[in-house]
């Protein structure tokens, strides 16, 4: 349990970083990293699947499409942040973890416990056979952004 | 099982306080979407540690999966969206995006 704690609690730290860093090729970065690291806690789990497309796709196509945009956008770094964003932050932080921690010990005893329900098969009978409608609206999504994104770069028609 | 699994679900709450904050503090678009995705990062680690306290890891692997795969929809349309508004104003600055108000 130590190594999955050193591992949820480098994510965490390198979610922050992704927030506080004040270039936005660093935070972009740093995202990476954190989705990194949220795949090697999936592969601990026991879960190679989501931990593959969460390499794949979030810590790659992400990243770049991420990159893509700060190099269209080039003016975008010189927004100034409230300066008392990073002095509140800790104080924040500690609030919320303090209130997390007292709430989770709170429900910790009235939580049943989560009956075990054995699963059989693979993952590709559940994804394809119990999960098929999922299917359906992630095609329909895709096709969705597809479009979308097409209709945003279409080229501009001088006569409206 | 039962406490590790509540260790999972502290520090998914830990980051999607992170990007909670970051929604209501920063004023840079792109950070705002950093945000977001990190909020979606904690979601998609409740779902997966819960359906491995469950031992029913297959389930939670698919709904995960469906949701990257909604997610890359997600940031594809909305860098679209902020590329867009950079064209048009010049700025990512979100206090500069006024020109909707009637």
């Amino acid at each position: 349990m130590t190594f999955q704690i050193i591992l949820l609690v480098a994510l965490l730290l390198a979610s922050a970083a992704a927030i506080l860093a004040k270039d936005l090729l660093k935070s972009a970065i740093a995202l990476a990293v954190a989705s990194l690291l949220l795949e090697i806690i999936f592969f601990q789990m026991g879960a190679p699947y989501a931990g593959v497309f969460e390499i794949s796709v979030v810590a790659g196509l992400i990243t770049v499409l991420f990159m893509l945009t700060i190099a269209l956008t080039k003016q975008g770094d010189d927004i100034r942040e409230s300066k008392t964003v990073k002095i509140i932050f800790p104080l924040f932080f500690i609030v919320f973890a303090l209130i997390d921690f007292l709430v989770m010990r709170g429900i910790l005893a009235r939580i049943p416990a989560l009956e075990a329900a054995a699963e059989t098969g693979t993952f590709g009978d559940v994804l394809w056979k119990e999960r098929s409608f999922d299917l359906v609206g992630q095609v329909a999504v895709i096709l969705a952004g597809v479009f979308a994104v097409l209709a945003l770069f279409r080229k501009r028609d001088h006569h409206d | 099982m039962i406490n590790e699994w509540v260790v999972y679900l502290l520090f998914a709450a830990g980051m999607f306080f992170l990007g909670l904050y970051c929604l209501l503090t920063m004023r840079n678009l792109i950070k705002l979407f950093i945000g977001i995705e990190i909020i979606g990062k904690g979601v998609s680690l409740v779902l997966l540690s819960t359906g491995w306290a469950r031992r029913s890891i297959y389930l939670a692997q698919s709904l995960v999966v469906t949701y990257i795969v909604i997610e890359v929809s997600l940031v594809a349309t909305a860098l679209a969206v902020i590329i867009n508004l950079y064209r048009a104003n010049q700025s990512l600055d979100i206090r500069k995006l006024t020109r909707l108000k009637g």
